[in-house]
């Protein structure tokens, strides 16, 4: 019975909830919820500024979320000398996007600084007004932070020509590179695959040799259904572009470009097909959103192929490479850039120098004070200390480039646990310029793959696609985005699984669908966009 | 003033209910008042009171749309199989476990059934994925092992129905029989005992006594999932489902959520709550009527 009433009123509390969520948020403004500040020393008639950090549930023993050696640091350095009391207001991560809805909703509960990656989200606030137009006061109160950025950079938060979110800086722009198994390839006497066709004659050999001896279990092309995993393949099929069919074809959903209307994704997707049919790709890709199965295949030494975000393999965190070697002596996993396209060129898309909208609500009371804490964080050692730590105790300095210490103490470990979460300014450990932050980012790993890091790099920068953007954003995208992305991957899946002689009609319903749901409102906005563009 | 005093006698049966009501009012109906977002364009920032009306303007854009249909059609198809396969399951078992004499192998049996009930979704869909996975899957490894093909339980849409209906039955039957058993403990046991003197077996006593007795519980349960056809928990689908199967595998209360809660489109997802609700009245009171029409059973 219980059951029954659960599922009976399932569908319309749902509606009811959310608009519940709403109402009750809107009334509650009275409720002032006391969260932790950095250490309540703030004096009379101090201003609350509230700053919304990711709650990932990963606080170490002896510090919270909102009071930890980093939130300290943040009201000892910044809070306590501007008579601020810096409040952090934690939101989940798996809901951010949901929570931070509706916290905007409220407007009393909604913290002075918030962020998200979703630049569907962004210009939706922007479109809607509900945030506050910094293009005037920049130059005011945050100079530095104006040039830790940079214009490029700040473009990104510029809605219809005025600053509504100062986008983070993203110092690792190159995204993916290939991995194969060395000691396969030895084993056979095959050269590392230098193109695409070189590549499917790798798989064949994989899969009819099986060097690993898995026992038929051996998978040639591991794939998820993750960009990393698909992405490098798809655009290596796309063909030249103009410029014109660049800003037209192209279609932004969410953050990133689909190639979906692009001349060659419809041979990328047989190319995929045809792997899945001759048995070459993981079986359950479409099932593996978050590379979970992906990983384990890999590190269980089944995997022959992958490609992958650059360097994902060597981080100790992830202890990809570490588990492979341990489950599988004599493992060697070699980065390659393998895929060519239709020019010999290893085409594959990068990031836009860009990373989290970080925004400041129309309804704060504390925009000056927002912004002064941004332009804090861009300033002196500031950054640098949030996410390396102290010097000695976390990381060592070679050649002026920050080293982290293997053998550091539990201790310093959790003092910056969350250094990520807690610098939205940037994404990446800002080591001072450019050639240091790439050291530094490559010394992140263990010393036995740091050349094989610094490999991986090089090939995610290698013949990079960069992100189509126009100086506004395109409304149809905003409206159809979420909705098209799912198309898109259901598309990927069904056209990779479904029998090679049903691919052109499937693929033909399957793009019908798409541009009937959103695609093409989106091409038809993008081609007026650019006509404006270059008629100007 | 006559119900003054029924008051005054047993107010505090009186006071215990108000609790409930006050449930009720600030959980059910107060939320209605967010029920106008369908009929506004809603506006984050200026709240629901000061979003624009735009009358029927969301609903128009709700049935323009493809994947609202493909939802729909869903919803109903998968619960209608779950009515033909899942419906009489936990009846089924509710006899077998009467008929059992053995009071410990009854106890046991029932526990065992109850479990996957209090198991989370979240968990179910990881065992769902170790039993039925196409490469990993304990299933199909064992398929490997004696040399059969793979059976694409999850990436196949028309096998991931079986799936789907499977886990439905194994998840739920136990925990639906309780009801049954509860009404079968209620047949006056002279019943049975008379028509064991008459000579009747086990089968003749459960189609003549056994199941008349329970027949209100049987209707009544199914008028409540006849009304529930347009609405559907969102777990279920949601895990079990994936992108392979989504033709079949999106039904309302995920589209609900993807446009909803993913993409902040409020108003459509409002609009489609509200018609489900005013569909899901629409079946239940055809039940009902059904019902009483056929069997002199209703709820209402």
């Amino acid at each position: 019975m219980t059951e029954s009433m659960l599922k009976k009123w399932a569908r319309p509390a749902l509606a009811v909830t959310l608009a519940s969520s709403l109402l009750l948020g809107a009334c509650s403004s009275t409720t002032k919820e006391e969260t932790g500040s950095g250490d309540g020393a703030a004096s009379q008639g101090a201003t609350t500024l509230k700053v919304e950090i990711f709650d990932r549930g990963n606080a170490p023993a002896g510090y919270t979320i909102t009071n930890s050696y980093l939130t300290n640091l943040v009201q000892e350095r910044f809070g306590d000398p501007n008579n601020i009391n810096v409040e952090f207001v934690p939101v989940p991560r798996s809901e951010e996007t949901q929570k931070l809805n509706v916290l905007m909703a409220s407007k009393s509960e909604v913290p002075d600084i918030v962020f998200t990656y979703d630049s569907g989200t962004f210009n939706r606030y922007a479109e809607q007004g509900g945030l506050t137009d910094l293009s005037g006061m920049l130059d005011e109160f945050a100079p530095n932070l104006k040039k830790f950025l940079g214009e490029d950079t700040l473009a990104y938060g510029q809605y219809k020509g005025q600053q509504f979110a100062i986008p983070g800086r993203r110092l690792v722009l190159g995204k993916y590179a290939g991995y194969v198994r060395q000691d396969w390839l030895d084993k056979l006497g095959l050269p590392v695959p230098q193109t695409t066709e070189e590549l499917y004659d790798t798989f064949k050999a994989f899969k009819e040799s099986d060097p690993g001896a898995t026992g038929g279990r051996v998978i040639p092309f591991g794939v998820s259904l993750a960009a990393a995993q698909y992405e490098p393949l798809l655009w290596s099929f796309i063909e030249p572009l103009t410029e014109e069919q660049r800003y037209t074809l192209t279609q932004q959903l969410g953050s990133s470009d689909y190639p979906t209307l692009l001349p060659g994704f419809e041979d990328g997707l047989r190319f995929m097909n045809k792997l899945f049919n001759e048995g070459l790709m993981s079986k359950d890709f479409g099932l593996d959103k978050d590379k979970k199965q992906l990983w384990q295949d890999m590190q269980n030494g089944l995997v022959g192929f992958y490609t992958e975000d650059a360097g994902e393999l060597y981080f100790s965190a992830n202890g990809g490479y570490e588990n492979l070697q341990k489950n599988v002596p004599g493992a060697v996993m070699t980065p390659v850039d393998a895929f060519t396209n239709s020019e010999g060129k290893h085409a594959k898309p990068a990031y836009a120098p860009n990373a989290m909208y970080v925004m400041i609500p129309k309804s704060s009371k504390n925009a000056e004070a927002a912004l002064k804490y941004l332009d804090w964080m861009a300033s002196g050692t500031n950054l640098f200390d949030i996410q390396y730590g102290i010097e000695n105790e976390n990381f060592t300095l070679v050649d002026g480039v920050p080293v982290v210490k293997a053998d550091a103490t539990q201790e310093a470990k959790d003092r910056i646990y969350n250094f990520g979460d807690i610098a939205i300014i940037v994404n990446g450990k800002f080591a001072g310029d450019d050639v240091k932050n790439e050291s530094a980012y490559i010394a992140q790993t263990p010393a036995a793959f740091q050349a094989d890091m610094r490999k991986s790099v090089e090939i995610s920068n290698v013949d990079n696609i960069q992100p189509v953007r126009f100086d506004h954003p395109i409304a149809a995208e905003a409206k159809y985005g979420n909705a098209l992305s799912d198309k898109f991957e259901e598309m990927i899946v069904r056209l990779t699984m479904v029998k090679p002689d049903q691919f052109d009609s499937s693929f033909d319903s399957m793009l019908k669908d798409y541009m009937a749901s959103g695609g093409q409102a989106i091409l038809d906005e993008r081609t007026e966009a650019y006509k404006a563009m270059s008629g100007k | 003033m006559k119900n003054w005093i029924y008051i005054r006698r047993s107010w505090q049966l009186y006071v215990l209910l108000v609790l409930p009501l006050i449930y009720f009012v600030l959980f059910k109906y107060g939320p209605m008042y967010g029920v106008q977002v369908a009929f506004k364009d809603f506006n984050f920032f200026q709240g629901i009171a000061g979003s624009d009306w735009v009358g029927l303007d969301i609903f128009r854009e709700v049935f323009q749309n493809n994947d609202f249909f493909k939802a729909l059609r869903n919803t109903l198809f998968l619960n209608l199989l779950d009515i033909v396969v899942s419906f009489p399951a936990p009846l089924i078992l509710a006899i077998m476990l009467y008929e059992l004499r053995i009071a410990w192998f009854k106890k046991m049996a029932q526990t065992i059934l109850y479990i996957p009930h209090f198991i989370s979704w979240v968990i179910i869909g990881g065992i769902v994925l170790q039993v039925f996975g196409t490469q990993s899957g304990f299933i199909n490894n064992m398929l490997h092992g004696f040399g059969i093909q793979a059976i694409p339980f999850l990436s196949d849409k028309y096998y991931w129905l079986f799936t789907y209906l499977i886990v439905g039955v194994w998840q739920s039957a136990g925990w639906g029989t309780i009801l049954y058993l509860a009404a079968l403990t209620g047949i006056n046991k002279e019943l049975f005992e008379a028509a064991e003197v008459d000579g009747a077996n086990r089968f003749r006593k459960i189609w003549h006594i056994s199941l008349p007795g329970i027949k209100t519980t049987i209707a009544t349960l199914l008028i409540i999932n006849l009304g529930n056809m347009v609405a559907i928990g969102f777990d279920r689908p949601f895990i079990i489902g994936n992108v392979a199967v989504r033709d079949f595998s999106d039904v309302l209360s995920t589209f609900v959520y993807r446009i909803g809660m993913q993409s902040g489109q409020i108003s459509l997802a409002t609009a489609v709550g509200l018609f489900q609700a005013l569909v899901g009245l629409l079946f239940l009171l055809g039940a009902n009527y059904a019902s009483k029409k056929l069997a002199d059973e209703s709820i209402l």
